[in-house]
């Protein structure tokens, strides 16, 4: 069924005044997709729904792309997801990810059909081939969005991206080259949920690679890397343990919640005195100086001599059943509850 | 005139902080609790050049001049003064003295390895009846052909037990004093009838080790006799003359480490409601650690100057031995009683700190010494001559 | 292998200190650091030239400033320096930046091997790598976490779809290195004093480049800086240990403390 005559019916209703971008003739929000384990990757359905939020505002369509065999059979899927027309290139030279084929395959297709803007998620994928496809199209591009939308006025994509460690956030535009170019870190959109009924356009389109050659051999996708081990005082996540988790099972779940976590266990002078921990691993005045991201105090109840410790944190979370202790006080987020019944909920929510 | 450090100092004094914060920083305790020298740390300096820092490219050294070695000792003494005794006395005594009055030869042979830290070096001269009275030392170095017959004992010798190359003052002619009848000679540890007595055990500064040293029939070739034979004496009093700027900036290192520390902890703690950084009778002595720092470190930096550009500078010198060690004790007994209890628990650095302080005070000529050869420099351009 | 290092001066972090419930950005300390993203290209670098002999090339768009970055490079065991320093640079994008460091290693005659940090430690925007690999028509792999050189190509391991793959890239590629992958090496003492005393700097402007108004001009453009919002202190999460610990999730996700 064509719903052409809508867009027209669309822009009359809302009455705004369609501004022609320079280098007429863009139009339409693109996503390129990718796949995880032969599903959409759930950072490209979070990217659908942002194009489909924008794309409603301004009224535009929007177009899904696809690259290789497996994943054009996803194109029922991306319709569902939002897109109005989905671009399929099911060549099995596409089925690798190789920067130069997937750059030229996107390449000609943008310069076939002129999108205004062209969104991918932030992922590995995603940073590799962007700003490879952005300098091949000579256009800006803002990557690690956490936040995108659009500048009615000047009808302008405005993405925002932290910087300073993710103290602040910066917005940026691209006014003039096009298509506009932005990448979305995942877990900073919703999930759009899945309309089924949704219908859409799929068009399988032929790409030329004759003149790119793809220069990577995957030699193992599912490799390991030992990671350098961390000093207690540079770690970026620490779980803290203290006496009021009691016995040596309880400080278990700690040990737990860091391992989860992918941080480090450490622990007060109580816990030293108990033989959970070593000498090394003991935290505050006395002992180590944190200055972790995330610190998570377990049934301890933090005097100052443990707060100078952990003073240079970034959030801390304590988790105390005695509501008056000292850390109580001072960290960000203090959990009211007995650690040894908090700590398995939490795992169990994690893990979940 | 231009106060700022070079830029090749600035980045240098940015890697020494980096490797002393995390190197250094992480054994300071254990090397105290133990009672031991951190040759791992030790290895580590020499791979960056830093066992040589005052020393010429030419010789194995860094070239930082006199002015990178107290940077260096600044921030070593910083983070732990038992890591900048070892690699102090290594530096600014031993290996001082060989390229300081060593032939060209002797500075190939015994200044290279030392200065690349591929040797330790030691400073051997005090006895136990020859203190400040360093004239008054015994060990006997009789001629023997074409060696020199070493004997007799020395003590306090910081690196004595780990030391490879050792500097030692012999009595050559004991009817001829302390001016022509001293000389000094490069030993190297492994020569027979060189050992190590007993290893004193020590207030502070427990991460270096102080030995005896016991000369039994020693034979030193007499291409080692180090600068004018009969003249050991000067070529002592040279190096420790220039030895001790260094020191004087490793106690500048100890008083900054104070303040920093009374600043932080008195900005968390809180009594009566507020900080108490806020409350005068502590903000006052704080305020007297930094003024005292501040004049200290430009006195460190100006001596590294007059030394880099060979100007006189022993009285200056003696001023940074002096006037340093009593700043840094200053600092770290208010640092003491700024923390209260916590200043005086073993589990905290403050006390650690405090027993560290204490020697500076004592060794490498001890205050008093440091006063007789301020006052003898003070008064020599007006002809009177104050006895040492 | 003729390696060119990409490295970029950025203010010190810790001299900076962001008041989120005042909305300022403070600069309490202004001091120029060699990026520590910048520093673990290098030690990738350096790695790679003690494992098989390598020429390392310090190269860097920036300020004259920027000159004791590249000094600290030559330090570290870099053998040569460049400085891209040009006020027609000031302006500079992302796209712009990488144009102009394009021209450069061009200008260097191009080389077997091209390494930067994945980001930068300032603006985190990761798209230097590729830009300069397209401009260059090189290969290129990024979010390296593990290096090594073969005759003819590297091998790397790299950030992939959730976890890690392995690849095989023919020179000439660039490559982007993750900052947590390679802990920085120490400068050796009498390098740093060379790198000052001994060691030559070169510094070229647009017109060396051969870059034009429309090579610089730059792409993007600000619209503005905001702030998240203050973290709370004492905020008290109570109620069933489910729901309690459901609640702290959802916080300190919503914080992007965790993932």
């Amino acid at each position: 069924m064509d719903f052409g005559y809508l867009d027209s019916w669309i822009e009359e209703q809302v009455g705004r005044e369609v501004v022609e971008q320079v280098g007429t003739g863009y139009r339409n929000i693109w996503v390129v997709a990718e796949t995880l384990n032969g599903a959409l990757a759930p950072a490209t359905v979070q990217t659908m729904g942002q194009a489909r939020d924008m794309a409603d505002q301004i009224g535009v369509y929007v177009f899904g792309v696809l690259l290789g065999e497996q994943a054009v059979q996803l194109a029922q899927e991306l319709i569902a997801y939002g897109a109005d027309k989905v671009l399929a290139a099911g060549t099995p030279a596409l089925n690798e990810y190789q920067p130069e084929t997937y750059t030229k395959a996107l390449a000609d297709l943008v310069g076939q059909h002129r999108p205004e803007i062209l969104l991918l998620a932030a992922t590995a994928l995603g940073n590799d081939l962007a700003p490879r496809l952005a300098q091949r199209l000579n256009t800006g591009l803002i990557s690690h969005c956490v936040k995108v939308e659009i500048d009615m006025s000047e009808r302008l994509l405005l993405g925002t991206f932290r910087v300073l460690g993710g103290e602040m956030f910066n917005t940026v535009a691209c006014p003039e080259a096009r298509p506009q170019m932005a990448t979305l870190q995942p877990g900073y959109f919703r999930t759009p949920s899945q309309d089924a009924y949704r219908s859409g356009d799929m068009q399988e389109v032929e790409v030329d690679l004759s003149d790119a050659a793809g220069r990577l051999t995957w030699l193992d996708l599912d490799a390991a890397v030992d990671k350098p081990a961390v000093p207690l005082r540079k770690a970026r996540i620490v779980v803290s343990a203290g006496r009021g988790l009691g016995d040596a099972e309880g400080f278990a779940l700690a040990e737990q919640l860091a391992a989860t976590l992918g941080g480090v266990v450490a622990g007060t002078r109580g816990a030293l005195d108990e033989g959970w921990i070593g000498e090394e691993k003991v935290v505050g005045i006395g002992g180590e100086s944190v200055a972790p991201d995330l610190y998570v105090a377990c049934g301890l109840s933090g005097d100052i001599h443990h707060y100078f410790g952990i003073r240079n944190s970034k959030l801390v979370v304590a988790i105390n059943a005695d509501e008056k202790a000292p850390i109580m006080k001072v960290a960000n987020y203090a959990v009211v509850g007995d650690a040894r019944q908090i700590l398995p909920a939490m795992l169990q929510a994690l893990t979940r | 005139m231009d106060f700022s450090f070079p830029k090749e100092h600035q980045l240098f004094r940015r890697m020494v902080r980096e490797f002393a914060e995390n190197e250094v920083k992480p054994l300071a305790k254990a090397v105290d609790r133990e009672h031991r020298v951190p040759l791992e740390t030790v290895k580590k300096a020499a791979a960056l050049g830093l066992m040589g820092v005052p020393f010429p490219q030419k010789y194995g050294g860094m070239g930082g001049g006199e002015m990178g070695y107290c940077i260096m000792m600044e921030e070593l003494g910083r983070i732990c003064t038992s890591t900048a005794t070892v690699i102090g006395a290594h530096t600014g005594i031993a290996a001082m003295s060989i390229y300081l009055d060593g032939t060209e030869e002797q500075k190939q042979k015994f200044l290279t390895p030392l200065a690349s830290g591929r040797l330790i070096g030691a400073f051997g001269l005090t006895e136990a009846q020859a203190g400040s009275d360093a004239a008054a030392i015994k060990t006997t170095a009789v001629r023997d052909g074409n060696h020199f017959v070493l004997n007799g004992a020395k003590v306090f010798i910081t690196n004595g037990d780990i030391a490879g190359i050792m500097t030692v003052m012999a009595v050559t002619d004991p009817s001829l004093g302390a001016y022509g009848g001293i000389t000094a000679f490069v030993v190297e540890t492994d020569t027979p009838g060189f050992s190590i007595g007993s290893l004193e055990n020590k207030m502070g500064i427990r991460g270096s080790s102080t030995a005896e040293c016991v000369f039994q029939d020693v034979r030193v070739p007499k291409e080692n006799v180090l600068g004018q034979f009969g003249a050991g004496f000067l070529t002592f009093m040279k190096s420790l003359d220039i030895g001790r700027a260094s020191l004087g900036a490793a106690c500048l290192g100890g008083a900054q480490a104070a303040m920093e520390g009374c600043m932080e902890w008195t900005m968390a703690r809180e009594q009566f409601g507020v900080p108490v950084a806020t409350k005068q009778s502590v903000y006052f002595m704080i305020a007297d650690m930094a003024a005292e720092i501040e004049a200290l470190r430009s006195l460190i930096y100006r001596t590294a100057w007059l030394i880099d550009t060979h100007q006189p500078h022993i009285k200056e010198a003696a001023i940074c031995k002096l006037y340093g060690s009593e700043v840094a004790s200053r600092c770290i007994h208010k640092a003491v009683q700024i923390h209260g209890a916590l200043g005086y628990s073993r589990d905290y650095w403050v006390e650690r700190a405090y027993r560290d302080a204490r020697i500076s005070e004592i060794f490498e000529g001890t205050n008093e010494i440091q006063r007789i050869v301020l006052a003898s420099n003070l008064f020599r351009p007006y002809g009177l001559r104050i006895p040492s | 292998m003729k390696i060119i290092v990409l490295i970029k001066q950025i203010l010190d972090p810790a001299g900076i200190l962001v008041r989120r419930d005042k909305e300022k950005m403070f600069i309490n300390r202004e001091e120029y650091i060699l990026g520590p993203d910048s520093k673990a290209a290098l030690e990738a670098t350096l790695r790679l030239k003690d494992a098989g002999g390598a020429e390392v090339i310090a190269l860097s768009m920036g300020r004259p400033r920027a000159e004791d970055a590249l000094r600290e490079a030559l330090a570290l065991g870099g053998d040569a320096a460049y400085l891209l320093s040009d006020e027609a640079f000031d302006a500079a994008d992302i796209p712009v930046t990488a144009n102009v460091l394009a021209a450069a290693v061009q200008k260097l005659g191009g080389a077997d091997l091209v390494v930067a940090g994945r980001e930068s430690g300032d603006t985190s925007a990761g798209q230097i790598g590729s830009r300069v690999a397209e401009a260059l028509n090189y290969a290129q792999v990024t979010d390296v976490h593990v290096l090594t050189g073969e005759p003819g190509a590297i091998r790397a391991t790299r950030r992939w779809g959730g976890g890690y793959a392995t690849v095989q890239a023919m020179l000439p590629a660039v490559v982007t290195v993750a900052r947590e992958a390679f802990p920085a090496r120490y400068a050796h003492g009498a390098r740093i004093m060379n790198a000052y005393r001994e060691w030559q700097v070169t510094t070229w402007n647009a017109a060396d480049l051969g870059l034009d108004e429309a090579a610089l001009k730059p792409l993007l453009a600000f619209r503005g800086e905001s702030f998240p919002p203050p973290l709370p202190v004492g905020e008290q999460v109570k109620g069933a240990p489910a729901s309690a610990a459901h609640e702290l999730i959802t916080a300190l996700k919503l914080q992007k403390v965790i993932g």
